[in-house]
């Protein structure tokens, strides 16, 4: 099957943003798990961050229209691959539904959720000095 | 001895679909335009969405074997404030989709003690007013029902 997701990673200091848009079902297993890899790795030798540097990863989900169980499946594989390698994970963009989902499945106990990108990355980033 | 009437379940809609994976978006459209205009509030419509499409999934994976060929049938009724949507595959008592399953448990999905999958049957019951599962011969159909005004999970927003 086709995946009807797409992953645009924003990069920022210490934190990585991964912008998803589309469908989170079972088809965007290789999409996720993918983009994943990339915003905590080196994207490539002149990338602006080094592997071990990402101490956060953003989920933004303002452009995603459908998630299913197949997807809650994948986020969870992304949450305990985060928590193994002592990164934190936070979601943004999240509609009331796909909110609750979240709640009743308890993965907002573990993942923050900020109504907004802007709102999550302001959370994370220092203000300058 | 008082009787109770029971409203006669007035049809809403009935069809069909391939048992291929994806179909499940075309089940929770053509329920949602089903159901449209009946006063369902916003946050119950989506969580019947979401119900109809994990027992769509779950008619097509595990009841129908994903094989196209082999349809899931889908009827919507209402009867009085019930909107009722009945979906059955082929699987028989074989449909392992509805049995009896393991309550997923987050914190030891997270620790690699539970597959990060079989969140389906948790989501689909957490999302309806109620689930029911029957068996007729081949036939095995989940019921779901939710009541237009009902407030059952309205505590999850």
């Amino acid at each position: 099957m086709t995946s009807m997701c797409e992953a645009t990673i924003r990069e920022l200091p210490g934190a990585a943003v991964i912008e998803l848009a589309g469908e989170v079902d079972g088809s965007a297993a290789i999409v996720l798990t993918g983009a994943y890899e990339r915003a905590v790795t080196s994207a490539d030798a002149g990338g602006a961050v080094a592997d071990g540097e990402v101490s956060t990863v953003v989920l933004d989900f303002a452009a995603v229209d459908y998630i299913n169980s197949t997807g809650i499946a994948l986020i969870v594989s992304v949450l305990a691959r985060a928590r193994a390698e002592r990164r934190k994970v936070v979601a943004s963009g999240l509609s009331p539904h796909y909110r609750e989902i979240f709640d009743i499945t308890r993965l907002s106990d573990f993942i923050e959720l900020f109504p907004d990108v802007d709102r999550a990355v302001s959370q994370l980033t220092p203000p300058a000095a | 001895m008082t009787q109770i009437t029971r409203p006669t379940p007035r049809r809403l809609d009935a069809f069909t679909l391939a048992s291929e994976p994806g179909n499940e978006r075309q089940a929770l459209k053509r329920v949602a335009g089903s159901v449209a205009g009946l006063g369902l509030p916003e946050a119950r419509l989506e969580r019947l969405k979401t119900a109809v499409a994990e027992a769509t999934m779950n008619a097509i994976e595990h009841g129908n074997g994903n094989r196209p060929e082999i349809l899931v049938e889908i009827e919507v009724t209402l009867a009085g404030d019930e909107i009722v949507v009945a979906i059955t595959d082929q699987g028989g008592q074989a449909n392992a989709g509805t049995g009896e399953h393991t309550e997923p448990d987050l914190v030891k999905k997270l620790h690699g003690d539970q597959s990060p999958r079989g969140w389906g049957l948790f989501l689909i019951r957490n999302m309806v007013d109620a689930m029911d599962v029957t068996t007729d011969g081949q036939q095995h159909t989940i019921w779901l029902t939710m009541r237009t005004g009902g407030s059952a999970h309205d505590e999850h927003v």
